[in-house]
């Protein structure tokens, strides 16, 4: 097994990325800045309603306006559209105001069929069918036997019904790409992905020619977080409307409002919970029917219960169709959904009980789990830095006034974890230079840097020594990055690379250095004799004359891990005549191993908070029933936070000797989970009252108030 | 505007839509004549207002810089520098004036580009981040040296935005760097970042 | 967007006279009318600009009278020192409107002249949010929607924040027509649509906005504005009053509110709660109860008759300078 250095130099340091510069100056060109000779400006034609089939569709006059250089159309006379926003076909056209007008005058006949725009519409008796099979299907109920009997038995039963609404990635590079075709089997493209070897294969495969001569590139992108895994029918289209061009490259990305209708979007999820407990509050028994939508996709289902340790649990799950997008996998597929209705509840029974929701939580952790006593670990240090113990309060008892204050918090795990299969190369050039490249891609994750950082380890240089070339679906294979994978997939490839790298230098230079390669090392830019300072590093890459030393390596093993916890802990005050929700700190505290580099690790995790404070508060995706469309399909009315609503974030990084000595393990995923849950929890705690329905707005914070008023009058 | 010697750069403006671009009152006769003679007549009526339509031609200075190309009326500051004339740095994103990725500053204010007209912009200075200084005293190194980016596609405009500010004001609190930025949307939470940059780069610009 | 004309006249007359035909529209700041263009929900056939023409923008005051011109930007409205000391109420509610840059583009005109943010609206189902002959908003998403004149077939809420304080303040618009100028109080701006096929706004289509007037105010004014987010939001209601006092007893009242009906709302019924009253905690929730008794409100946004109760409860009280709201 191999293990990572014990005493780094730069490794978990706070190293500023390698690419910070070029994109803060705007001087990096985005794949959707690429505009190479000879352009045309592609724009996509979407459906205008939510479900109909095409009676006509007439593109005739549209070929003929001035500027138009190409149609294709991926659906004809007699097909199906699902959903407001789904692909119909794409114009190219010299200038992207020429290509808009002519996707407008394509014309297109629609019978329109009876929508279902809302999971309340879906499930409604009488409901038009939109999917074969019905619009709600149902999964394998999951039940252990004795649960019925230990929720009646509990001492304190809670019932209650929790929902969090679909949201959308909102990637701000929009999905799409520029192709061109060089010949007639060979493609450039320059695409907003999360994985190069996944367009170049997409592709390769619509146009029935070999993977390799497609040439993906994604040098930096403007943000994916689960959406961005393949060229997608626009990009084949693309591709259509380039040959038809004559090979120029056509760019085509979608425009905001496609991005929310068909970029992708995070399913929802609704819980009907019954929750058992002794009064000594320990859990007994969890009954969940559960419900979510991913549009007209499956996979709306998410884990629960969710962390603790539920004796006797039954769970039942339905997927519900609506005319929507079809859902992608957004930062950690599930999980911010689960862990919101699981905390949720677990806060609500807990103040059912009496007890301190942090106890409660730490009484129910799972015994067994190897992430119990990371958890223990990392809630001593949220509590600390939130000042649980100075500042909690049971529900409703924080402050006098209108402004009531509040503490909340959320546990959460992640698996995550490599694969063994992705290869770096590592090339030392005579001139002093080191590349290192592989087929990944850096989504603002820092991907680019922690390569160079492991190499630079190695080889006893400077980071910004190294050149770091990720992107290029020409280069070894990398991994697509996803569910954390990168950085556990990655580090034991690059660090091998540049051991093998390092290796193969100081044998090919030893002799002249007349030592033997043993006794030579690296370290501060120089090569070391026994220890000593010999020649500097550029002085000894001469002596390979003219033959530089590049090895590409797999992984080793022992270098990376998998799984996770982490916590959260929310302070919140919320002015009760308002409903309006203002924080005043998070606390995110994280396990991830062992950490590249801690400065883009804690961007990550502070990253991760605001992602949830945005559904917490803000994002949702607002479906029309009687009109079967997205009402917010912008970036004005889906609200987003902005500067002024971010709170004191502090992360902390749960960094000891038994988490480095776990490896690397990647944290995209695992830091956005239970902010939502944490948020919730605080304003419940502040005002007294559940609010059951995300995100925190007036109207949802004033009507839980209203409700609890009418319940007691 | 419209001299008769200079030619759109691409050539792409038909004859007829470089005719169009008369006089109101030369708009409503049909135009017969040369294009000199229309034009000499749009020349004459300087007390009217002028009608542009189809393709016209524009200049625009652009990080002090002239910069001759060819736009439609319709054509926004931000298609137009980023789809004419390469200027890339700021992006388009939400194009309905809502998350600030397309600031530059026009004539020292920020505005977003995707929302005001290119054509409405000549004999205006337009500063985008393309001519900032990317040094140690500059707004882009503070962003670098203290992560306030990620996928950085919202970046340039928050480092618009927050050049601009300081420029306006040498010494903001957090709140009113917050405030400053408000009109600034980062999707992937960087927010902790760009505070520390822009009090960092308050302080080496005072420094400096 | 389509394709259009485009002029850019240097005076207001000229101005109105580029904008002598059907399909024309004057173009200002452009936050609002570029979007809708873009969303096809505007097609103007001729662009006007008006934002460069020098005698519209500024802001005067004589004699105690202040006048702002139509292209004035909001940001200068914001860092005028006599509005900030004089009127609060406009002061707060220009430096709320939309985020720096947008300060920069808009203007007060264009604030005042904003078509609604309604949803449905700006999906195309025009002013009534009306698809085949129902009204989509009365059964759908109306959250952000009227509370006020709901009975009727217009369900969404006037946009613009800086009608109340103007209003409240009892400013005057100044309009220019190819037949010459006229003045009218600016609420006599809005009007309720009766058919889908009418505007909110009774300025003519070849009338351009060039300022606004309000007189020498005697006395105290505020405004509260309740929005969710603290960066780029719009109000979900907003309560302007301009009060005179004798003493702490208030003489005479003005509380418009905006974000509840299609027009800005003026409740009388707050008003004459508060008149004759001492400006005390108690008369301001009196009066904000009172603001509130006719309010029916739309499916899901009863919400907002606590929230527009609460905003003229608190627009009066920061006038009282009890902002009980922000005590610890």
């Amino acid at each position: 097994m191999a293990s990572w250095p014990q005493n780094p130099k730069l490794i978990g340091g706070r190293i500023p990325r390698l690419d910070g510069l070029g994109k803060a100056s705007g001087k990096t060109k985005y794949p959707s800045d690429v505009r190479p000779d000879g352009t045309l400006f592609g724009v996509l034609l979407t459906s205008p309603v939510p479900y109909a089939k095409i009676k006509s569709i007439d593109a005739s006059a549209a070929a003929k306006m001035p500027g138009v250089k190409a149609i294709h159309l991926v659906v004809e006379a007699g097909g199906t559209l699902h959903y407001q926003g789904e692909t119909i076909g794409g114009v190219a056209a010299e200038t992207e105001e020429k290509a808009r007008d002519a996707v407008r005058a394509i014309k297109v006949e629609y019978e329109i069929l009876p929508h279902v725009a809302t999971e309340e519409q879906a499930m409604a008796p009488g409901a038009p069918q939109i999917m074969n099979g019905g619009n709600v299907r149902k999964g394998r109920e999951v039940a252990n036997p004795k649960v019925d009997e230990a929720y009646r038995a509990a001492d304190f039963k809670l019932d209650s019904t929790y929902s969090i609404p679909v949201i959308t990635h909102v990637c701000l590079e929009s999905h799409g790409l520029t192709v061109r075709w060089d010949n007639d089997d060979h493609m450039t493209v320059w695409a907003s992905t999360q994985n190069v070897g996944g367009v170049s294969g997409e592709l390769a495969g619509a146009f029935q020619i070999p993977a390799t001569n497609v040439h993906t590139m994604t040098e930096v992108m403007g943000g994916g977080f689960g959406s961005k895994f393949g060229a997608d029918v626009w990009g084949v289209i693309a591709g259509h409307l380039s040959k038809k061009a004559g090979g120029k490259p056509v760019r085509m990305f979608l425009d905001r409002s496609q991005e929310h209708l068909t970029g992708g979007n995070r399913p929802s999820g609704t819980a009907h919970i019954q929750m058992g407990a002794t009064k000594d509050g320990m859990l007994t028994a969890m009954i969940a029917e559960t419900h979510g939508t991913g549009g007209s996709s499956r996979g709306a289902n998410f884990p629960l219960p969710y962390v603790y340790f539920v004796p006797n649990a039954k769970r039942s799950h339905s997927d519900v169709y609506v005319n929507g997008g079809d859902a992608r996998a957004m930062r950690a597929p599930g999980h911010p959904q689960g862990c919101a209705l699981m905390e949720a509840a677990m806060d609500d029974i807990a103040a059912m009980i009496g007890i301190d929701p942090l106890d409660f939580r730490i009484k129910n952790l799972p015994p067994k789990d190897f992430r119990t006593p990371i958890y223990l670990q990392e809630l001593e240090l949220g509590a600390k830095a939130i000042g649980w113990k100075e500042k909690w309060k049971p529900r409703g008892q924080n402050g006098s006034g209108t402004i009531k204050r509040g503490l909340g918090l959320g546990l959460h795990q992640w698996g995550g974890g490599g694969t063994t299969d992705k290869q770096v190369s590592c090339t030392i050039n005579p001139d002093g230079s080191v590349e290192v490249k592989s087929a990944t891609q850096d989504l603002g994750t820092g991907t680019r840097t922690i390569l160079a950082i492991i190499t630079a380890e190695v080889l006893g240089l400077k980071t910004t020594d190294i050149k770091s070339n990720i992107g290029d679906s020409l280069f070894p294979p990398g991994q697509p990055s996803g569910g954390s994978t990168t950085a556990p997939s990655m580090s034991p490839p690059a660090y091998n690379a540049a051991l093998q790298a390092r290796d193969a230098f100081l044998a090919k230079i030893a002799p002249a250095l007349a030592a033997e390669a043993q006794q030579l090392s690296l370290a501060d830019g120089q090569v070391l004799i026994d220890g000593q300072p010999k020649i500097s590093w550029k002085d000894a890459c001469r002596k390979l004359g003219m033959g530089s030393v590049s090895v590409t390596a797999g992984a080793l093993p022992g270098l990376s891990s998998n799984g996770v916890g982490g916590c959260q802990f929310a302070e919140a005050e919320v002015d009760v005549e308002t409903g309006v929700v203002k924080l005043k700190k998070i606390v995110a505290v994280q396990d991830s191993g062992l950490i590249i580099d801690m400065l883009t690790w804690e961007s990550q995790v502070y990253g991760g908070v605001i992602g949830g404070i945005n559904p917490a508060l803000f994002e949702e995706r607002v479906m029309d029933p009687g009109s079967g469309l997205m009402l917010n399909a912008d970036m004005e009315m889906y609200k987003l936070a902005g500067a002024s609503d971010i709170p004191e974030i502090v992360v902390i990084p749960l960094d000891t000797p038994e988490m480095r000595a776990r490896g690397v393990i990647g944290v995209g995923e695992p830091p956005t989970i239970s902010t939502a849950a944490a948020i919730r929890n605080a304003v419940s705690n502040a005002i007294g009252v559940p609010v059951n329905k995300w995100p925190m707005t007036p109207m949802n914070v004033l009507d839980a108030l209203a409700a609890a008023k009418q319940g007691k009058a | 505007m419209l001299e008769t010697e200079q030619k759109p750069p691409n050539n792409r403006a038909s004859r007829r839509d470089f005719l169009r671009g008369s006089g109101l009152a030369a708009a409503t006769t049909v135009l017969t004549g040369r294009a000199t003679a229309a034009i000499e007549e749009a020349r004459a009526q300087d007390s009217e207002v002028q009608v542009l339509s189809g393709e016209i031609p524009l200049k625009l200075n652009v990080n002090g810089e002239e910069k001759a190309t060819v736009a439609e009326p319709r054509s926004t500051l931000l298609d137009t520098l980023r789809n004419r004339l390469d200027v890339t740095g700021p992006k388009r994103v939400c194009d309905r004036a809502s998350c600030g990725a397309c600031t530059v500053i026009v004539e020292g204010e920020t505005v977003y580009s995707c929302t005001t007209l290119a054509v409405s912009c000549q004999g205006k200075a337009i500063e985008t981040i393309e001519s900032f200084d990317t040094g140690p005293n500059g707004v882009p190194y503070a962003f670098h040296q203290n992560d306030g980016l990620m996928c950085g596609y919202c970046t340039p405009g928050f480092v618009t935005s927050c050049k601009a500010l300081l420029d306006q004001n040498k010494n903001p609190t957090l709140e009113e760097i917050q405030r400053g930025l408000d009109g600034n949307i980062c999707r992937c939470g960087t927010y902790g970042g760009v505070f520390k940059a822009a009090l960092a780069a308050a302080k080496t610009m005072k420094g400096a | 967007m389509n394709a259009f004309e485009y002029a850019g006249p240097t005076s207001p007359e000229l101005a109105v006279k580029a904008i002598g035909r059907s399909g024309a529209a004057f173009l200002s700041g452009g936050t609002d009318l570029l979007n809708r263009m873009k969303d096809y929900v505007a097609t103007p056939s001729r662009v006007v600009y008006i934002n460069d023409i020098k005698p519209l923008a500024g802001v005067h005051a004589s004699g105690g009278a202040m006048s702002i011109g139509a292209a004035t930007k909001l940001a200068a409205i914001v860092h005028d020192k006599t509005i900030e000391a004089h009127l609060p109420a406009l002061h707060r509610a220009t430096a709320e409107v939309g985020t720096p840059q947008l300060r920069h583009m808009a203007t007060i005109g264009g604030n005042l002249l904003q078509r609604p943010r309604c949803w449905y609206y700006r999906n195309g189902f025009g002013l009534l949010g009306m698809k085949d002959g129902k009204s989509l908003v009365r059964t759908g998403d109306n959250r952000y929607h009227a509370i006020f004149l709901t009975d009727g077939d217009a369900l969404f809420v006037n946009p613009s924040s800086i009608a109340a304080p103007l209003i409240a303040l009892g400013a005057e618009a100044t309009l220019l027509g190819p037949k010459g100028e006229r003045t009218i109080a600016v609420e006599k701006l809005y009007q309720v649509p009766k058919s889908a096929a009418d505007s909110e706004l009774t300025i003519a289509a070849d009338e351009l906005l060039t300022k606004v007037t309000i007189p020498r105010i005697r006395g105290k004014n505020a405004t509260y504005e309740i929005r969710q987010k603290r960066a780029y939001d719009w109000p979900i209601v907003l309560a302007s009053a301009a009060l005179e006092l004798d003493g702490s007893k208030v003489t005479s009242a003005k509380i418009i509110l905006a974000g509840v009906a299609p027009i800005p709302w003026r409740s009388e019924e707050a008003e004459a709660a508060i008149v004759g009253k001492e400006l005390t905690t108690e008369s301001a929730e009196a009066a904000g109860a009172a603001a509130v008794s006719k309010a029916k409100p739309l499916s899901m946004n009863a919400y907002k008759v606590t929230l527009a109760k609460v905003a003229v409860k608190r627009a009066l009280l920061t006038i009282a300078g009890k902002k009980y709201w922000e005590e610890a």
